[in-house]
C-alpha cells in the first residue's frame, strides 16, 4: 500500500496545477466559453504540446503510456480550474473507444492527430429514451454492401460541434435494451446525413443533438466486433466516471477552501462569519465529504489500474458519493457565501453548475446507488 | 377543531373559482390591459385586488379560512403578474406607521399598480446583520430634507422601480438598531445610480444602488426619526411568512410528478423508481404538515394575537421544500437539465435548471436560514445566545 506519487506523477501534477493557476481565472474562462468553439484553441494546443492528450494511450499508439493515476491527477487539477477544453470528450470518450476498438490501421490514421491536438473526437452514446442506460439504443446500423447505413438520433453529445469524427453507438441486432447487438462506428462529423445542433450547457461547455439520416459508413470504421460494442462502451464509461470524479474532487477542494477563506473575511454581527459555530460545523462537514470522496476516488482509481474484479462496483459507489457530496458541498458553499455566492461574479456558483452536470453525466447518484445495491 | 368547510366557505370558493375562470387571460389579449383590468375587477369584488389589506384600507377582511381558500386557488389559477414590494411590503408599513397624508398620497397608486416599488434594505456590509446598515441620511439645518449617501445591494427590480422604501442611518451614537430611519423617495432622480448584478442563471433582477447626495423631503419619512428598525422588523416577519409558498409548492410537486411520469424508465417511468418515488413522498408528507402549520399561523394572526411559534418555522420549511422540488426537477430531467437556454429532450428540462439555480437564493434572502434559526432559538425557545 502506497499513496506516494512517483517523481513523474508529481511533475505532472505540478505542471497541470501551474497551467491552471496561470491561465484559468474566471474572466479568461468566460471569454473562452463565449468563443465560437467554446474553449481556447491555444490552451488546447498547449495541452497537446505538454503531452496531456496522449497520456492515456500506449506508447505503441503514439501515446505516453500513462495510467489511471495520471489521468486522475490531471483531471483533479482540471476540476480546480473548471477547464473547458474537450479532453474528456475527445480523448477519454472518443479516444477511449478508439484505443479499445479500432484496428491497427484505423489507429494509425486517427490517433496521432488526436494526440497532437489537430483532430478532435466525440462520443455519441446517449438517446432520449435511455435515461442513463448505455444499452438502451434505438439508433440502427443496417449492413449494406461493404458497410453500414446508420439512422437515429443521438443526444447531448459533448463537444460534437467542434469534433472531426464522432463515435456512434448503434443497434445492429437485438431488442432496444439488449446489451448484445450494439456496435460502435466512427463517422465523419460532416458526412452526408449528419446534422449537428450545437448549444451551450449550463456549466459553460457545449453539446450537440446529432441526427443521423442514412449515414453511410464503411465496415473498416466498425470499432471492435459487430454486436459487441457494449463492453467497449461500458469500459469507456468507467474511465469517464473516474475522470469526472477526479474533476469533481478538484472542484470540491476549491469550494470548501474558498468558503473557509470567505467566512473568515466577511463580518456580520461584529464577528467574522467563521466565528459562528453553525458555520464551522457546516464547513467541517463539507471538508469531511471532500476527504471521503477523495478516498473513494483513490480506491476506485487504483482498483481500475490493477484491473481488479471489484472495479465496476467501486465505480458505482464512487459516482454515487461524488454526485451526492459534490452537490452538498457546492450548495453549502453558495449558502455560506450568502448573496455573493449567487452571483456570476464569484466562482462558487460556476462550480455548483459544474457539479450538477457532473452528477447528471453517466448516471446520477440515485442511478449508481441502485446499481451498487443490485 | 373542525376541518370541514362550511357552506359559506364553499360558496366563497365557488365565487373565487368563478372569478378566476371568468377573468382568465385569453390568448391574443394585450397583457397589460388585461392585467390592470383584472385588478380593477378584483377591487369591485370587495378588495380582492389587495387580499391582505385590512378592511379599513379597502381590503376584504377575510377569515383565515377564506385566506386559505384564496391561497389554494391562486396556486393553480394564472393571476396577473404582480410585485410584492408595493402591495405586500411598503403598504402595510404606511398603513401602520405613516400619517394620514402619506396614506392618501401613496396607497391609491400602490393599489392601482401604477407605481413600482423596490426595497432598499441590504448593504454590502449589512446582509444577515441588517441593522449594521450604514447608508447615511442627514437632516438639513432647516429641517426640510434629508441628504442620503450610501450603497444598497440585492435591490430587486431597482432597474424598473419608480420609488424605493429605504432604511437609512440618522444616528450612529447608540446601539445599531436605534438611529435607523425609514424614508421613501423616487428612484428616477439625480444622485441615484443602478448597477445590475447578474446572478447564476444569467438573469438580471437584483442590483447595486448607489446614492450620492440624494435629497429627500422630510414629508417622505415614515413615523419618527430613528424608529425605522421597529417599523421594518414587523414587515420582515410578514415578508418571511409570505416566502414559504406552501400552496405553490403543492402545485409544483404535482407538476413534478407529471414530469417524472413522462420520463420513461424501462416499461414504466421515473415515478415508478423507488428512490425517486420516496423523495417525492417525503416532500408530500412535509407539505401536508406545512399546509396545516400555515393554517394554524393564519388562524392565530386573524385572532389578533401575535404570530404563534409555528409561524417562525414557515419560511425555513417552505424554502427548503421549494429547493427540494427544484432539485428533483433537475434530477428528473437527467442529462437534459444540462442543456442551457433551449429545450432538448424532456420538455420540462429547459426550465428546470434555471429554477434550481434561482432556488438556491431562497434560503439566503429575507433572512438566511442560519439567522432564522438563531431567531427561533432566542425568541421561541428562549435560549441565550452565546457570544458567537
Amino acid at each position: 500500500m502506497n499513496f506516494e506519487l512517483t517523481n513523474e506523477q508529481q511533475m505532472l501534477q505540478d505542471s497541470v496545477a501551474r497551467f491552471i493557476q496561470d491561465n484559468y481565472d474566471l474572466e479568461s474562462r468566460a471569454k473562452s466559453a463565449a468563443s465560437k468553439s467554446g474553449f481556447s484553441q491555444d490552451h488546447w494546443q498547449t495541452m497537446a504540446d505538454l503531452g496531456w492528450l496522449g497520456l492515456g494511450f500506449d506508447e505503441a499508439d503514439g501515446g505516453f503510456g500513462g495510467g489511471h493515476v495520471d489521468i486522475m491527477l490531471l483531471m483533479e487539477q482540471f476540476g480546480k480550474g473548471l477547464v473547458l477544453e474537450p479532453l474528456l470528450a475527445s480523448v477519454i470518450l472518443g479516444g477511449g473507444a478508439l484505443k479499445r476498438g479500432a484496428c491497427a490501421e484505423l489507429k494509425t490514421e486517427i490517433l496521432p492527430g488526436l494526440i497532437d491536438g489537430s483532430r478532435q473526437l466525440a462520443l455519441a452514446y446517449a438517446e432520449e429514451q435511455a435515461h442513463f442506460d448505455l444499452h438502451d439504443v434505438i439508433t440502427t446500423a443496417r449492413s449494406k454492401d461493404d458497410g453500414f447505413i446508420i439512422n437515429g438520433h443521438k443526444s447531448m453529445v459533448l463537444h460534437a460541434g467542434t469534433a472531426d469524427q464522432i463515435v456512434v453507438s448503434a443497434r445492429t441486432s437485438g431488442g432496444q435494451i439488449d446489451e448484445n447487438g450494439i456496435s460502435l462506428f466512427l463517422i465523419d462529423a460532416d458526412a452526408e446525413g449528419v446534422k449537428r445542433e450545437n448549444f451551450p450547457t449550463v456549466d459553460g461547455l457545449q453539446a450537440c443533438e446529432v441526427t443521423l439520416k442514412d449515414v453511410i459508413v464503411g465496415s473498416n470504421r466498425l470499432l471492435g466486433e459487430l454486436d459487441d460494442g457494449f463492453a467497449i462502451l461500458n469500459n469507456v464509461a468507467t474511465d469517464a466516471i473516474l475522470a469526472l470524479s477526479a474533476e469533481a474532487v478538484g472542484a470540491m477542494e476549491i469550494l470548501y477552501k474558498d468558503t473557509v477563506e470567505y467566512t473568515q473575511q466577511r463580518e456580520q454581527f461584529g464577528h467574522p462569519l467563521a466565528d459562528f459555530q453553525v458555520m464551522q460545523h457546516r464547513m467541517v462537514e463539507m471538508f469531511m465529504e471532500y476527504e471521503q470522496c477523495k478516498s473513494l476516488l483513490y480506491r476506485a482509481t487504483m482498483e481500475a489500474a490493477q484491473g481488479s474484479a471489484t472495479t465496476q462496483r467501486t465505480v458505482h459507489a464512487l459516482k454515487h458519493l461524488v454526485g451526492k457530496s459534490g452537490i452538498f458541498i457546492a450548495e453549502n458553499a453558495v449558502q455560506l457565501h450568502g448573496g455573493m455566492g449567487m452571483t456570476e461574479e464569484l466562482r462558487i456558483g460556476h462550480y455548483l453548475k459544474r457539479m450538477i452536470v457532473i452528477d447528471a453525466q453517466f448516471g446520477n447518484a440515485d442511478y449508481h446507488l441502485q446499481k451498487f445495491a443490485a | 377543531m373542525d376541518i370541514e368547510l362550511g357552506s359559506e366557505d364553499l360558496a366563497f370558493r365557488e365565487d373565487v373559482r368563478g372569478f378566476f375562470a371568468e377573468n382568465a387571460y385569453k390568448a391574443g389579449e394585450d397583457y397589460n390591459v388585461w392585467r390592470l383590468e383584472w385588478f380593477k375587477k378584483a377591487a369591485q369584488m370587495g378588495g380582492w385586488d389587495v387580499p391582505k389589506w385590512s378592511k379599513e384600507f379597502g381590503g376584504p377582511g377575510w377569515t383565515p379560512t377564506q385566506h386559505y381558500i384564496w391561497e389554494q386557488e391562486t396556486a393553480t389559477a394564472t393571476l396577473p403578474w404582480d410585485m410584492p414590494f408595493g402591495i405586500g411590503m411598503v403598504a402595510p408599513i404606511i398603513m401602520a406607521y405613516g400619517n394620514e397624508e402619506q396614506q392618501k398620497r401613496f396607497l391609491p397608486d400602490i393599489r392601482a399598480r401604477k407605481v413600482n416599488w423596490c426595497q432598499g434594505y441590504s448593504e454590502p456590509g449589512a446582509g444577515s446583520d441588517l441593522a449594521a446598515l450604514k447608508t447615511k441620511a442627514v437632516l438639513s439645518e432647516d429641517g426640510t430634507h434629508y441628504t442620503v449617501n450610501g450603497t444598497k445591494i440585492w435591490t430587486t427590480m431597482a432597474q424598473i422601480a419608480d420609488w424605493i422604501f429605504c432604511l437609512t442611518r440618522t444616528d450612529d451614537s447608540g446601539i445599531k438598531q436605534e438611529g435607523i430611519t425609514f424614508l421613501l423617495f423616487p428612484m428616477k432622480q439625480k444622485g441615484i445610480e443602478v448597477k445590475p448584478i447578474i446572478t447564476l442563471g444569467g438573469a438580471h433582477s437584483v442590483n447595486m444602488v448607489y446614492f450620492t447626495d440624494v435629497s429627500v423631503p422630510v414629508e417622505n419619512r415614515i413615523g419618527e426619526e430613528g424608529k425605522g428598525w421597529t417599523y421594518a422588523k414587523g414587515l420582515l416577519q410578514h415578508e418571511r411568512t409570505g416566502l414559504a409558498g406552501i400552496s405553490r409548492s403543492i402545485v409544483a410537486l404535482e407538476k413534478l410528478k407529471e414530469q417524472a411520469s413522462s420520463v420513461k424508465r424501462g416499461n414504466g417511468s421515473l415515478m415508478d423508481e423507488p428512490s425517486f418515488r420516496a423523495k417525492v413522498a417525503e416532500l408530500e408528507i412535509d407539505l401536508m404538515a406545512s399546509e396545516y402549520t400555515e393554517l394554524r399561523s393564519l388562524a392565530s394572526a386573524s385572532a389578533g394575537s401575535a404570530p404563534g411559534p409555528e409561524s417562525s418555522i414557515l419560511k425555513l420549511k417552505g424554502t427548503e421544500i421549494q429547493q427540494r422540488i427544484a432539485k428533483l426537477t433537475v434530477e428528473a430531467g437527467g442529462i437534459y437539465s444540462a442543456a442551457w437556454g433551449r429545450g432538448v429532450g424532456h420538455k420540462f428540462a429547459k426550465a428546470g435548471m434555471g429554477g434550481y439555480l434561482a432556488s438556491r437564493a431562497f434560503t439566503i434572502y429575507g433572512g438566511a436560514s442560519e439567522v432564522q434559526k438563531d431567531v427561533i432559538a432566542k425568541n421561541v425557545l428562549g435560549l441565550k445566545r452565546s457570544t458567537t
